[in-house]
C-alpha cells in the first residue's frame, strides 16, 4: 500500500510578544499555506498520493485549497489528495495532540510539522514510533532545522517510499521529561526546560534573563537561538550525542558589565531573535540520560522550549529526566546526501540494495 | 506571605481585581435591570472580557486617550470614569456622565482620557489617530488605545486607521477584542487573512496575540506594546482572545452558539476566577481580602443604581444644550 503522510500545520504559532520585544518574524497564514503547497508538491514528486491533515480554523487549509483548485483546473497533477482528520477543532494544542494520535493510529508513515518548538513538542508527545519532519514556522525554533521546506518534503517523500534505508532516513532524538510530585510525566521538552522565578504564565515567552535560574537542554547548540544557545556557548552538546547539559544561573543577568555575584560568569547569549542578553552563569554540568535531576529552585514557572507553561510552588516536587532516542525525525541532510550519492532522482536510480 | 512572584505589587494586584470585579458587578446588575425594563435603549455587556480592559488600562494615565466601542462599560470603568456617573447615564438621568443624553453607547469623560464609547462600529480608530497625533505633536509621551471587535475590524475606518497610524508613526495601540463572534457571525466566516497579526504585518506594524482571559498575559504584552509606542516605536496591534458571557446585546437569544458553549466558557475561562485563584495560590493575596473587595464593590454598585433611580431625568429645555461645541 502506498504510504500516507500526516500534516500538522499550526496556524497560531509565531504570534507572541517577541514580535514587540525582540523584532521576531511574523509568518503570515498565506505564507504557511505556500510552504505547505511546496511540501505537498515535493511529496507528490516522490510518489506520495495521499496526505492526512489536521483540521484548523486558522485559514491554512482554505489557502491550500485554492492552490489545489487552480492545479486541477489546469489539469496538473501536482499534489497528493488531502484528507482531513475527522475531529472537532478547539484552536488549542489539544488539536495537535489529538490529530497526531489519530494519524499514528491510522498508520501514517511520517508526520510533516509546520510550527515552532511548541507545535513540534505537541506532536512528539503523541507520535510514538512515527517519524517527524519538522519545518520552522514559529519564533525561536531551536528544534526544527532551518531549510527550504521543499527539501524537507522531498526527503520525507524519499524516506517514506522506501528509497532510502531506514537507518539513514531516520534519526533518534532526545527529550526531557518533567515530573511533578512523583506522578507520571507531567510535561516534556524537546530542546530546553528553563526554571524561572516568575510564578505566572503571562505572555509565555522568556526574555527577562534576570529571572532565569536553571536550564536543562537536550542539545547545546551555539548555532541556534534561545535557551539552547546559552548552554551551547558554554559547552556544545550535539543532537546526536547521548545526554544533555544543565546550567545554573544567578540573578543580575540583566545588568551589563561584570556579574553581580563574584562566583558567576556573565555570558552574552542570543536568547530570542535579535536579542542578545547578558546572563549570569553560576555553573554547568553534563546531564546524563536516564538520571533524574531535582532542581534547587523551589517556586516559579517551568518554561518548555522557551515558553512558560506551568507554575509550581514550594509544595511541588519536580524531577527532570533526559531520555535518549525518545522519538524519531526524518534526517533530511542524510536522506538528501544519500539521494545525491545514489542518484535517486535521476531516470535510472541506483537500487538501494547496492548500498547495503 | 510569600515573596510576590507577579509583575505588579500587592496594591496594584488588588486594584486590578477591584476594577475587574466592578466591571463584572456593573454588567451583571445591568443584565438584571435591563430585563426588568428599567433601562432605556440598548446595552452591550462586557462581562467575561474584564481582563482585557484592566490589563491594558493599568499601564495608562489620564493623559492617555482611549476610544471605545458599543461594548464600552468595561473600558470606561478601567479608565477611571466614575461608576455613579456611568450608571446615571445608562439610566438616562441628568446626573449622568453626559447628562443623560448619551446612554450606554456614548459614555465619555475627557478628563479621564475616555473619548467615548461609540455606537458606530470601527469609529474609534480614526478618533484615536487624531488623539495620538496631538500627543505626538505636543511631545507629551501620551499614547492612544482604540478597541475594536473582531467584526468591526473589517470596517474601512479601522483598516484606514492602521495605514494612517503606520504612515505617521503614531503612538497608537489597536486592540482587537476577539470574542469569536461579530454579533452572531463566527470569525472564521468573516475575517480574511485569518489572523489579526497578519493584518498588522500587512500594514508594517507588529501584532501580538494573547489569551485575553489571562490578566497577566494581557498586562505583560500591553505593557511592552504601550512602552514601545511611548518611546516612539510606532503603532502595534494587540489581539486579545476572549469570551463574552452574555449575548451581543441584552435580549440576544444566542442561537448561534453551540449547545453547552456558554456553560463551558463560564466554567473554564472566567478571567476573574483565573486571576483570583492565581494570586491566592501564590500566597500574595488572601481570599478574605478579595471578599472584602467584593462586598465593597457590591455596595458601590447598589448605591450607584439607587442614586441613578433617584436622580431627575433631563428636562425638555436640556434638549438643545451640549449638542454643539463652539471652538
Amino acid at each position: 500500500m502506498a504510504p500516507v503522510v500526516g500534516i500538522v500545520a499550526n496556524p497560531v504559532s509565531a504570534r507572541d510578544i517577541r514580535r514587540v520585544v525582540a523584532n521576531a518574524t511574523s509568518l503570515q497564514i498565506a505564507d504557511r499555506a505556500n510552504i505547505l503547497l511546496r511540501v505537498l508538491a515535493a511529496l507528490r514528486a516522490c510518489g506520495v498520493q495521499d496526505v492526512v491533515m489536521m483540521p484548523e480554523h486558522g485559514g491554512i487549509r482554505s489557502h491550500v485549497e485554492r492552490g489545489l483548485v487552480r492545479a486541477r483546473a489546469r489539469g496538473e497533477d501536482l499534489y497528493p489528495a488531502i484528507h482531513t482528520v475527522a475531529m472537532p477543532v478547539t484552536g488549542t494544542a489539544a488539536d495537535t495532540h489529538r490529530a497526531t494520535r489519530e494519524m499514528r493510529l491510522a498508520g501514517v508513515a511520517a508526520i510533516v510539522v509546520l510550527g515552532g518548538d511548541g507545535t513540534h513538542r505537541a506532536v512528539a508527545a503523541e507520535c510514538g514510533a512515527v517519524p517527524i519532519a519538522g519545518i520552522s514556522t514559529g519564533t525561536n525554533n531551536a528544534f526544527p532545522e532551518h531549510r527550504e521546506p521543499t527539501i524537507t518534503g522531498l526527503a520525507t517523500g524519499l524516506a517514506v517510499t522506501g528509497r532510502v534505508p531506514p537507518h539513514i532516513a531516520f534519526a533518534g532524538n532526545k527529550r526531557i521529561d518533567v515530573s511533578v510530585n512523583g506522578g507520571a510525566v507531567a510535561e516534556m521538552a524537546l530542546v530546553d526546560v528553563a526554571l524561572v522565578t516568575e510564578r505566572y504564565i503571562g505572555a509565555r515567552a522568556l526574555w527577562r534573563t534576570e529571572n532565569f535560574r536553571e536550564l536543562y537542554v537536550t542539545f547545546a547548540d551555539p548555532e541556534v537561538i534561545g535557551m539552547s544557545a546559552i548552554a551551547g556557548l558554554l559547552e556544545p552538546v550535539g543532537r546526536d550525542e547521548s545526554g544533555g547539559l544543565m546550567v545554573r544561573l544567578a540573578p543580575g543577568g540583566s545588568e551589563t558589565g561584570p556579574a553581580s555575584d563574584p562566583g558567576t560568569t556573565t555570558l552574552l547569549a542570543p536568547i530570542a531573535p535579535g536579542m542578545m542578553a547578558p546572563v549570569s552563569v553560576t555553573d554547568w554540568r553534563r546531564m546524563p540520560a536516564g538520571v533524574p535531576f531535582v532542581p534547587k529552585v523551589t517556586s516559579g514557572s517551568i518554561a518548555l522550549d522557551g515558553e512558560r507553561e506551568l507554575s509550581f510552588t514550594e509544595r511541588d516536587r519536580l524531577s527532570l529526566t533526559l531520555r535518549d532516542d525518545a522519538f524519531h525525525t526524518v534526517n533530511v541532510a542524510a536522506v538528501m546526501r544519500h539521494a545525491g550519492q545514489n542518484r535517486l532522482l535521476t531516470g535510472t536510480p541506483v537500487p538501494v540494495s547496492a548500498d547495503l | 506571605m510569600s515573596q510576590n512572584p507577579f509583575p505588579l505589587d500587592k496594591a496594584d494586584l488588588l486594584k486590578a481585581y477591584r476594577t475587574m470585579r466592578t466591571i463584572r458587578d456593573f454588567e451583571e446588575r445591568l443584565h438584571v435591570d435591563f430585563a426588568k425594563g428599567d433601562i432605556p435603549g440598548f446595552v452591550h455587556l462586557y462581562a467575561g472580557e474584564e481582563a482585557c480592559a484592566t490589563g491594558i488600562m493599568m499601564h495608562l494615565n489620564d493623559n492617555d486617550r482611549i476610544a471605545s466601542t458599543h461594548r464600552g462599560h468595561g473600558h470606561c470603568i478601567a479608565k477611571g470614569v466614575d461608576v455613579h456617573a456611568m450608571m446615571a447615564e445608562i439610566y438616562g438621568r441628568s446626573t449622568g456622565a453626559c447628562r443623560g443624553k448619551g446612554g450606554s453607547m456614548h459614555i465619555a469623560d475627557l478628563s479621564k482620557g475616555m473619548m467615548g464609547a461609540n455606537g458606530i462600529l470601527g469609529a474609534g480608530a480614526p478618533l484615536i489617530c487624531g488623539a495620538a497625533l496631538a500627543a505626538k505633536v505636543r511631545g507629551d509621551r501620551g499614547v492612544g488605545i482604540t478597541f475594536v471587535g473582531d467584526g468591526a475590524s473589517n470596517q474601512g475606518t479601522f483598516l484606514e486607521s492602521l495605514n494612517l497610524a503606520a504612515v505617521w508613526n503614531l503612538p497608537v495601540v489597536f486592540v482587537v477584542e476577539n470574542n469569536g463572534y461579530a454579533e452572531s457571525t463566527a470569525m472564521e466566516w468573516a475575517v480574511s487573512c485569518d489572523s489579526y497579526v497578519d493584518r498588522a504585518t500587512g500594514f508594517g506594524m507588529p501584532g501580538v496575540t494573547v489569551d485575553g482571559t489571562d490578566f497577566f498575559a494581557v498586562y505583560e504584552a500591553a505593557g511592552e506594546i504601550i512602552r514601545r509606542a511611548r518611546d516612539g516605536g510606532g503603532p502595534a496591534l494587540l489581539e486579545c482572545n476572549m469570551v463574552r458571557f452574555y449575548g451581543h446585546f441584552e435580549g440576544d437569544a444566542q442561537t448561534y452558539r453551540a449547545k453547552g458553549e456558554l456553560e463551558a466558557i463560564r466554567a473554564s475561562r472566567d478571567c476573574l476566577t483565573i486571576l483570583s485563584e492565581r494570586v491566592i495560590e501564590a500566597g500574595v493575596v488572601s481570599r478574605d481580602e478579595l471578599q472584602a473587595i467584593d462586598r465593597e464593590v457590591a455596595d458601590r454598585i447598589e448605591d450607584a443604581v439607587r442614586a441613578a433611580k433617584a436622580a431627575p431625568l433631563p428636562e425638555a429645555s436640556d434638549l438643545l444644550t451640549d449638542v454643539y461645541v463652539a471652538y
